[in-house]
């Protein structure tokens, strides 16, 4: 198989793995969901080998709500501060150093909020942003998903959710070939140009 | 990479004693919004702003695909290009533009600020198609009004969402050249034009190798 749909789902207060639990102090900073030390982790920075090529097709982070500043009670299941229910999350994709989504100023920003791209989707919070163009990431790239929560009352219910393709082998070939053509890289697209190349191997020879 | 999904969120939440920031901080309260005033979500003073107006370079071309805005207290979002309202009422006169309770952001958000019935989710009856460009050189603006302002005491939350796409370098040339042909300008057609020059390219080498000479 060497186009596989994959996903990785981190959540703050997951301690199995080599993380420790979220809390209140990394409120403001960016934190990595795969080394970033906290929550469920891996065991190296997410990087494509040479014969790899990883799509990344949507990312998604905990919700927030805004309402009113004294409501103190839990919102919709979450913790309100400052009239922030939720963790005011934002999720950023960095490919080797350059963070992927920028500010109109073209500084770079938190990345997608929560209420914009929620995990998990709900009748209370839907999405309003889908990740396309998607983000590709060439073989012998780092990539990385980072995190920030501001409101430090709701670290408890941070999660993130990335979902890519890894395209491995030929089919990362394929999928070079495709970039370079200007052809959007999908497994529908993948398939395609094999098909492309299997006709024109079966094709008869022309006649002088 | 020459086409990105880009977003911008803006909420009225700055750090106590001051009514705006560059950077969203952990310590962010709610700072006053005042009625029937039209706020740019980028330098307008309140809440997170950034360091100069929204503008494109030479070289860029965006597309805003879709804007929403906090849906009570009568939230309403207006797209500005250079000195001109894109959204006007049928007697071209001004508007504020869209109401947040066609386009929430969140999606789901309760119609009230309270948002304490059961079931109150909004779901969007706007949808911004055709898309909106802004032409290399042109400064755009998000403005973002209230019917009612935020109570005296500044405790009422209101949010502000833009989601476009930022075309770069060979790709705003594309875009430009989309435009000329009245196509539109979405990253499948960027996609379709650059194919299409590819191709040109390679039936020339052919033809100029059939005929004996080089390409």
């Amino acid at each position: 198989m060497s186009m596989r749909s994959q996903v990785y789902e981190w959540t703050g207060s997951r301690t199995d793995g080599s993380g420790t639990a979220l809390s209140a102090t990394e409120a403001g900073k960016r934190v990595s969901v795969f080394i970033g030390g906290y929550g469920n982790n891996i065991t190296k920075p997410a990087e494509t080998t040479a014969t790899q090529f990883v799509v990344i097709e949507d990312i998604a982070v905990s919700p927030s709500a805004f309402n009113v500043a004294h409501a103190t009670a839990a919102y919709r299941g979450l913790t309100t501060a400052n009239g922030v229910s939720g963790p005011r999350a934002y999720v950023q994709v960095r490919i080797n150093t350059t963070d992927y989504f920028l500010d109109p100023d073209n500084v770079g920003n938190d990345g997608i909020p929560g209420s914009a791209s929620p995990y998990p989707r709900s009748i209370n919070f839907q999405p309003c942003f889908n990740l396309y163009p998607d983000v590709y990431v060439l073989p012998g790239q780092v990539f990385d998903v980072l995190v920030t929560f501001f409101n430090s009352a709701a670290y408890a219910e941070m999660k993130c959710f990335t979902k890519y393709t890894l395209y491995d082998g030929p089919d990362a070939l394929i999928a070079n070939k495709l970039l370079e053509m200007g052809i959007s890289i999908n497994p529908g697209n993948v398939d395609w140009y094999k098909r492309t190349l299997i006709q024109s191997q079966s094709a008869p020879a022309p006649t002088a | 990479m020459s086409m990105r999904s880009q977003v911008y969120e803006w909420a009225n939440l700055a750090p106590s004693g001051s009514t705006s920031s560059l950077r969203r901080g952990t310590n962010d309260i709610p700072v006053y919004v005042g009625a029937n005033r039209e706020y740019d979500v980028f330098i307008g003073g309140i809440g997170n702003n950034i360091t100069k107006p929204a503008e494109t370079t030479a070289t860029q071309f965006i597309v805003i695909e879709d804007i929403a805005s906090t849906p009570y207290l009568g939230g309403a979002v207006q797209i500005r290009i250079n000195t001109t309202d894109y959204f006007q009422n049928p007697d071209v006169t001004d508007q504020a533009g869209i109401p947040g309770l066609a386009s929430p952001y969140p999606r789901g958000s309760a119609s009230t600020v309270a948002g304490t019935s059961a079931g109150d989710n909004l779901l969007k009856s706007f949808d911004l198609y055709p898309d909106v460009y802004v032409l290399p050189g042109q400064v755009f603006q998000i403005l973002f009004s209230l019917r009612s302002a935020t109570d005296g005491s500044a405790t009422e939350v209101v949010a502000c969402f833009c989601k476009y796409t930022l075309y770069d370098g060979p790709d705003a040339l594309i875009a430009n050249k989309l435009l000329e042909l009245g196509v539109t300008i979405n990253p499948n057609n960027v996609d379709w034009y650059k194919r299409t020059l590819i191709e040109q390219q390679t039936r020339s080498r052919v033809a100029a190798q059939a005929n004996g000479g080089s390409a």
